[in-house]
């Protein structure tokens, strides 16, 4: 029942069709207490068949090819899709972040994937795929998560410190200066969740790709390297792509003579 | 102006000027705009067309910031930030604005405290702290600090008791004998203090009393 590939036991239809029915247990439980989230579960574990079993496939594809190109392409792709959730994941942003947000993530996902594998691991050829595309997704994965938090944060407090922007603009103060205070936190906000992870990794958990290595038969201690690697990479995108994406977005909210466009006062209020 | 309502004009030919050394009172119904007129003379209402000129020179000539740091509005709500009062005492000089001048000194700060009636508050208070009454005078002594040519007064004494309005009304009184224009928006009964009196109505402004 069980067959290995490269030393790694394999999952076929058996073992997925077995997993799928724990899935199928918490439904029926769902079902039986009214609990509602029979859909949601049904939906999302189609969703997860269809989309690893394609990216999958199109990661096989991917790395036969073996074209640098292609690699560039995707990983644009991964910035262009993760752009389009962090804009509608920011519903108090004002209108007109996507730029913003696609040159912040493009920015942190090429600069910090290619700083870790040409200059870290020095991967060859430079765009080797089992490699950069991997780790672009972490890169670009992470710090989506904190420019959303960051951009989420920034919007939603100066709006709660409405007054306050008023008033530092009164004295004469810049949109920059206004902004300042909103800045700070949402910064400190996009990188909690990084900043957390990395104070319980190891302790409270096994982080997902030293556990994957691990799982594939790789030497723990190697598996650590990388983790460490990946850890660090992703707390920098984190940082980088908040600040950038901070900074490229912030004075929206701000008119072209640097006064705050309150609720009422946005013509193109959402 | 633009609204959240699409176009929506609250202030319609509004022509008036202040003079240096008068108190102007704008009074008029609640939502006739009086904030609105106020945040338009300062530069701080988006979306608004019109002529502004200070001594001649129109606000367009000058950065908005250095506008606004001459014609300076008091918001009504206080904005207090976090720190100490000294702290929100010299907010101001740390906006590029006033970028090499001199903050006042701690006697000056001590002195100006007196002036308010607020002697008894330590410099080195918790600004979160303080009364909201407090925070509304040391906001106005945060504004009056930076000596600019115009105030702008949001209901000044809302929120104060008797004795604090009196301060807050002297202190105004020696911003304007020192050649300082205001404009106040009020809704409390007429200190005597105002030299003019107009009224806000559905977009128009009229004199209404010329006291003495």
């Amino acid at each position: 029942m069980t067959d290995t590939v490269g030393g790694v036991i394999a999952i076929g239809p058996v073992q997925l069709a077995l997993a799928t029915l724990f899935v199928v247990f918490v439904g029926v439980v769902s079902i039986r207490l009214s609990l509602g989230i029979t859909k949601d579960l049904a939906w999302a574990t189609a969703r997860t068949y269809v989309q690893l079993l394609a990216l999958g496939y199109v990661l096989r594809w991917v790395f036969r090819i073996d074209s640098p190109w292609l690699v560039v392409g995707l990983i644009v792709l991964m910035v262009l899709v993760a752009t389009r959730i962090l804009v509608r994941r920011s519903p108090d942003a004002p209108p007109g972040i996507f730029s913003g947000a696609f040159i912040s993530m493009a920015l942190t996902g090429f600069i910090v994937t290619f700083a870790v594998t040409g200059v870290i691991v020095q991967v060859d050829p430079w765009y080797l795929p089992q490699y950069v595309i991997p780790l672009a997704g972490m890169v670009v994965g992470n710090s989506m998560n904190g420019i959303a938090l960051s951009l989420e944060r920034v919007f939603s407090d100066l709006d709660a410190h409405d007054g306050e922007v008023l008033a530092l603009l009164a004295l004469g103060a810049t949109p920059w200066e206004a902004a300042h205070g909103a800045i700070r936190g949402a910064l400190r906000a996009g990188l909690i969740p990084t900043i957390n992870s990395m104070a319980a990794a190891g302790i409270v958990f096994i982080p997902g790709m030293m556990s994957g290595q691990i799982l594939a038969g790789a030497d723990p201690v190697t598996a650590t390297g990388y983790q460490i690697v990946v850890m660090l990479m992703v707390a920098a995108a984190t940082a980088l792509g908040s600040v950038v994406a901070l900074l490229l977005t912030y004075r929206r909210r701000f008119s072209a003579d640097g006064v705050y466009l309150e609720k009422g006062y946005r013509p193109d209020a959402r | 102006m633009p609204g959240d309502a699409g176009e929506v004009r609250v202030l319609d030919g509004v022509c008036f000027s202040l003079a240096a050394g008068e108190i102007t009172d704008i009074v008029g119904p609640s939502g006739s705009g009086k904030t609105t007129l106020l945040r338009a003379l300062a530069r701080l209402l988006p979306g608004v067309s019109g002529e502004l000129l200070l001594d001649g020179v129109p606000a367009d000539r000058v950065l908005a910031s250095t506008w606004r740091s001459q014609v300076a509005l008091l918001p009504q709500k206080p904005a207090i930030v976090d720190g100490d009062v000294r702290a929100n005492l010299l907010l101001p000089w740390t906006l590029k604005v006033r970028h090499g001048q001199t903050p006042p000194d701690t006697e000056h700060l001590d002195d100006a405290l007196l002036g308010v009636a607020l002697a008894d508050i330590a410099l080195d208070r918790d600004a979160a702290r303080l009364s909201v009454g407090q925070q509304a005078r040391v906001a106005l002594l945060r504004v009056l600090l930076t000596r600019p040519r115009v105030l702008l007064l949001d209901e000044p004494d809302a929120a104060l008791d008797d004795a604090s309005s009196e301060a807050v009304a002297a202190l105004t009184r020696l911003f304007v004998e020192g050649g300082g224009a205001v404009a106040r928006v009020r809704h409390r009964r007429a200190d005597g203090l105002a030299g003019r009196r107009m009224c806000l109505q559905a977009g128009h402004l009229d004199a209404e009393v010329k006291a003495s």
